[in-house]
């Protein structure tokens, strides 16, 4: 059973490539978007005195900008590509495909997964490249140790997935995409805490930065490679990231399963 | 004729705008100049308190920052909208199968595009003049702005980038792509041509690619007398860099285009 | 009328090796074609083996450019007069493409109108008679993507009509319609030549439509003509044997002796099939032996129920052209 759930994810990967893969211009903008958003953020705060900011967020001075934003971007590549994997699989219904996934004995969960899967890697590893190389050059990266670095990756990687799961099923779901898109995807730079740290966001911002958990990657990732932190401080928060990567889960499989139950009742791949 | 045919394409475009595109759409853009305007008024007020390096209104000659965003947000709109609009038209068509029907009437580029653009600039003020008002909060000060030299400085922008957009036309049908030409060509103008900083900022032989795309030139236009209030007489040296970028353009647009529409007709046999 | 002059167009396409090298390709799609497309007439253009039928097409409505040669559209080149010939054609495509499907049929056919400058007072009279010629009046607010494939092409053939063109080019036009709606689209193409003394030139799959339409077919097999003339004509260019087929009470075995000796002189083959109320005889001889085999019946009292000669079908003629032109 295990092995046929794998399989199904391998081959979703595979195919998800494929189509996506269709000339050289789509690795090109892999590498030269994420590039080119992370100068935009950077030259955004070149007019500011970054002295000043650092009265409330103490740990951003001149020397660790570039490191505070690559990390923030670095993050948010990795739920950005999701989002939009998760569109790229409503097409499946446009395609007239989806009804042959549902035709399928496969598990609902495994294209989802392998969706996911396929999409994160293909879109982060170049950018990520390209971060190694700015932290080089501009070496103020705090090394934690390997312990802490393989749980930074781990928080980064699992609630991704998950994220990219859960949407892929509201996505698989909903007629109308572009208005999720609105909602899930643009504001997730701003609240997510990509270019600003979430700690200067008044309340009710706060408050919609916490429903995206990319704000808690980012947080974790900050703490362990920017100030430093130890795994005890980390604690808390690597508990609340758990909780709320179990609940996207949970949530992904009560979807897919009443998306198909409602699809079977009404003849219609559209919940929403 | 030449008016018909931008008279029908205007009338055209907005029909099938008004049936394919819902409210979700329009919302959605101005949802999205909300989240720049906000990041801008957050990273401003709340991370820096106000606080801007002394070079800032070295370059731009104010000090007004929130100002110089949200028009630098707005005109972004703008190109955005064209190259959304104008530059897509004969791939969309392509992807139709309308352009067979249309080349092979006697049908006249120009008038086309122009109809293109002038639907486009239409939905996109409506679109723009929102956003501004849901800016006026946020701060943006519009008391000394000198209208007459603002609505020039707008006007030969738009033929700027009706120029622009007809090369990233030609691009596409070259290249029978869209998202990819466009989305990078989005993501360069952001980067280049101060868009929410001075281009100062960028190292100095970037700044000499910057000057080449029009819409740097158009930005300093427009914050020069929207935010400084100059008139026209004292940037005639802007108007005519502009004048001459925007005509060198669209004459090199149309002529791209018409090279690349014959191999784009003859790929499309399949 | 139109005439084509050593119509000829090579594609070239780059065909990558290796990263950066790249090989060209010449493809020949249509080599040094003459044809002649006359008012009031249907003519076909059959194609085997992917002939270059719609690259024709494209080429005579100006879309793209021959390579070699050209064609003389009523004292106009091709070539020279692109945009004055533009006023005189126009394409109709089968599918559903050339459409703009989130307007209705109306204002469809009014941008139209707009692009060829016609008129105001005659478009509108005019967009009004398409409709009801097509049958689309009472839908002619509804929204393209709201109708069915039928309507969607009925109403490509008011746009084909939008300029009152005097050639029309039709690529495929029943394309994947229903029986009874393709049928009526053949009636109607049948009468915009006929009474509206239109040149049409007509390319199809449905080899049953081109044989009731076409008065004068061009076949085109691998971008070059291989045949021309009428349907009968064609036939006879292939199939020179002749069919009969007879049907009679009884058979004796006398009289299948005397047919199969008359079937020995003429070379031919004969087949027989008995049944328990009659019987058949199927002939094919290389000459007409219709009055000795009748001659022979009579002789031998026999009752015939049914007694027909056949032509060979186009489709016939088609494949065997096809098959011919592979072996040689």
């Amino acid at each position: 059973m295990y092995r046929f759930f794998w399989r199904v994810v391998k081959a979703e990967a595979l195919k998800k490539h494929r189509t996506t893969f269709h000339s050289k211009l789509v690795y090109f903008s892999m590498l030269i978007w994420p590039i080119l958003t992370f100068a935009v953020a950077y030259f955004t705060y070149k007019p500011f005195k970054l002295s000043a900011g650092a009265e409330k967020v103490g740990y951003l001075n001149d020397n660790n900008l570039v490191i505070f934003i690559l990390i923030g971007y670095i993050a948010h590549m990795f739920f950005h590509s999701l989002v939009q994997s998760a569109w790229g699989f409503s097409s499946e219904r446009f395609w007239g495909t989806l009804e042959l996934i549902y035709l399928s004995p496969a598990s609902r969960l495994a294209f989802v997964l392998g969706n996911a899967i396929s999409s994160l890697f293909e879109n982060v590893w170049l950018f990520i490249i390209f971060a190694i190389m700015m932290f080089q050059f501009y070496g103020e990266l705090y090394f934690p140790g390997i312990g802490l670095t393989v749980i930074g990756t781990i928080t980064l990687i699992i609630p991704a997935i998950a994220w990219g799961m859960f949407l892929n099923a509201l996505f698989l779901f909903s007629r109308d995409t572009r208005i999720l898109f609105t909602i899930l995807e643009e504001p997730m730079e701003l609240f997510g805490g990509v270019k600003l740290p979430v700690a200067i966001f008044p309340l009710w911002a706060k408050i919609i930065s916490y429903i995206f958990p990319l704000t808690y990657s980012i947080k974790i990732l900050r703490r362990i490679f920017l100030k430093g932190e130890e795994l005890v401080q980390l604690l808390p928060i690597l508990a609340l990231i758990s909780l709320v990567t179990l609940i996207m889960i949970i949530i992904t499989i009560l979807l897919l399963k009443s998306g198909e139950k409602y699809a079977k009742k009404t003849g219609n791949m559209a919940l929403f | 004729m030449r008016t018909r045919i931008l008279y029908a394409t205007f009338k055209r475009n907005f029909i099938i705008q008004r049936r394919a595109y819902p409210l979700e759409f329009f919302i959605g853009k101005i949802l999205s100049a909300f989240y720049t305007v906000l990041t801008a008024y957050f990273m401003y007020n709340l991370l820096f308190k106000g606080q801007l390096n002394d070079s800032f209104s070295e370059f731009t000659g104010t000090s007004d920052y929130m100002s110089y965003v949200i028009l630098g947000g707005g005109i972004y709109l703008f190109v955005v909208g064209t190259f959304l609009n104008v530059s897509r038209s004969l791939i969309t068509e392509m992807r139709t199968g309308t352009i067979d029907s249309l080349m092979i009437a006697p049908f006249d580029r120009v008038g086309y595009f122009f109809g293109n653009m002038l639907q486009q600039t239409f939905t996109t003020s409506m679109e723009f003049l929102l956003a501004i008002i849901i800016s006026i909060p946020f701060g943006i000060n519009l008391t000394g702005i000198n209208i007459p030299a603002t609505i020039l400085a707008f006007l030969i922008s738009l033929v700027a980038y009706f120029g622009m957009s007809l090369i990233l036309a030609a691009g596409m049908l070259y290249f029978r792509d869209t998202y990819i030409s466009q989305n990078t060509v989005f993501l360069a103008i952001l980067l280049l041509c101060g868009i929410t900083y001075p281009i100062e900022y960028l190292p100095q032989w970037v700044q000499y690619i910057s000057h080449i795309i029009p819409v740097t030139t158009s930005l300093n236009m427009i914050r020069n007398s929207v935010i400084l209030g100059m008139g026209i007489p004292e940037q005639l040296n802007n108007f005519g860099y502009l004048m001459i970028l925007a005509i060198l353009y669209s004459v090199i647009g149309f002529k791209l285009l018409k090279r690349i529409e014959k191999i784009a007709l003859e790929n499309n046999l399949a | 009328m139109i005439k084509t002059e050593g119509l000829s167009k090579t594609y070239v396409t780059k065909i990558k090796k290796g990263l950066f090298h790249k090989e060209k390709k010449k493809v020949e799609a249509v080599q040094n074609l003459n044809m002649v497309i006359n008012k009031g007439k249907i003519t076909g253009l059959l194609g085997i083996n992917g002939a270059g039928k719609t690259t024709t097409i494209k080429m005579l409505s100006t879309l793209i450019e021959p390579t070699k040669g050209t064609a003389i559209i009523d004292d106009l080149d091709l070539k020279k007069d692109a945009n004055e010939i533009k006023k005189k054609i126009n394409m109709i495509a089968g599918g559903e493409r050339m459409l703009y499907w989130r307007l209705t049929g109306k204002e469809n056919l009014w941008y139209y109108g707009q692009i060829y400058n016609i008129p105001k007072d005659i478009l509108i009279k005019r967009i009004n008679k398409l409709l009801k010629l097509v049958g689309l009046f009472d839908d002619k607010d509804t929204p393209v993507e709201r109708y069915s494939k039928g309507m969607k092409q009925r109403l490509q053939i008011a746009r084909g009509l939008i300029n009152d063109p005097t050639y029309i080019f039709m690529d495929e036009p029943t394309l994947g319609l229903d029986a009874p709606i393709a049928r009526d689209l053949r009636e109607y193409v049948k009468k915009l030549a006929d009474e509206e003394e239109k040149g049409i030139l007509l390319t199809s799959h449905y080899m049953n439509e081109v044989e009731e339409l076409c008065d004068y077919i061009y076949v085109l097999d691998n971008g070059i003509l291989i045949a021309e003339g009428s349907a009968k004509e064609l036939a006879l260019l292939v199939n020179d044997h002749k069919i009969l087929r007879i049907e009679i009470d009884e058979l004796s075995f006398e009289l299948e002796k005397a047919i199969n000796n008359i079937c020995t002189q003429f070379s031919g083959e004969v087949k027989y099939t008995r049944r328990e109320q009659h019987a058949e005889i199927y002939l094919t001889t290389k000459e007409d032996v219709s009055t000795s085999i009748a001659t022979l019946l009579t002789q031998y009292n026999a009752s015939i129920k049914k007694f027909l000669s056949e032509e060979p079908k186009l489709e016939d003629t088609i494949i065997s052209l096809a098959r011919r032109e592979k072996n040689v």
